[in-house]
């Protein structure tokens, strides 16, 4: 029993330690930041708009707005696959938001609820 | 039926326990149905049912608590992985693991208490369900 208890254990903690460890904060951008980015709302469980446009090669403020009781943010990925994170933005519930984007190359990237991961919508920067 | 846990009745530390984890049950059960979407919805309800089955005072439930604790051990440690895997990471996230860690180790001190050894019980059940099937004798069981 006593052995089962440590095994278990030891699932559990190296689960949690892989979970924080992934979970370390991303350097935030420094330099000038173009603040009149658009407002990304997430109400019933969606994203309004679902797709954004911001500029390209200028980092930009993204504002978001959680009208859901429901946690919810806004994480950029390079494509849907969303194994590169560009960047992602605070978990919030029923308040906003502003999230620094890095600058990006002109093209689609994508971006979702990381809570709700079929919360999805596109950003083009031109 | 056990010969440990259903023939005997509970201590204070057993009574205590059983709230505790209920309590920690519930908890988890709240903050998931918070988080919206079926998937929470669902790990909520698993974990409401699991509540109810560990407090339930029906033979049947008592006849199976112990396969209630190991499914609550094996579903929040699912839970945890799950979130380990595939995030999100943030406080309500944290707390809730928090919970659910703490719920394992005292459902294990439970089963401890009513059950003996894990391996030991499902051995014996397994037995029993043999010898029901008429393929050899029971050699032991388990419960409460």
């Amino acid at each position: 029993m006593k052995r089962l208890v440590l095994a278990l254990g030891l699932v559990v903690f190296a689960a949690i330690s892989a979970a924080c460890s992934s979970a370390s904060a991303q350097p935030l951008p420094s330099g000038p930041v173009d603040a009149s980015g658009p407002t990304i709302v997430a109400r019933d469980m969606a994203f309004s708009p679902s797709t954004v446009e911001i500029a390209a090669n200028k980092k930009v403020t993204i504002h978001f707005d959680n009208q859901d009781s429901a946690p919810h943010n806004v994480a950029i990925y390079k494509d849907a696959s969303a194994s590169e994170k560009i960047s992602v933005g605070e978990v919030v519930s029923a308040s906003k938001a502003d999230q620094v984007v890095p600058a990006l190359a002109a093209g689609t990237y994508f971006f979702r609820c990381d809570v709700h991961t079929n919360m999805t919508g596109t950003i083009v920067v031109k | 039926m056990s010969s440990r846990s259903a023939a005997r009745t509970l201590s204070p530390v057993d009574v205590a326990l059983r709230v505790a984890i209920v309590a920690l049950v519930l908890s988890t059960a709240y903050i998931h149905s918070t988080l919206g979407g079926l998937l929470f919805t669902l790990n909520a309800f698993g974990y409401l049912t699991a509540a109810v089955a560990l407090i339930i005072p029906l033979a049947i439930a008592i006849r199976f608590r112990w396969f209630v604790r190991l499914g609550l051990i094996a579903y929040a440690a699912a839970t945890i992985i799950g979130w380990a895997i595939q995030g999100p990471y943030f406080m309500t996230a944290y707390v809730a693991k928090a919970i659910e860690v703490t719920l394992i180790a005292l459902v294990a001190l439970d089963f401890a208490r009513m059950d003996g050894n894990p391996i030991d019980v499902v051995k014996g059940e397994l037995s029993l369900l043999a010898s029901k099937l008429g393929r050899r004798p029971a050699t032991g069981s388990a419960g409460a």
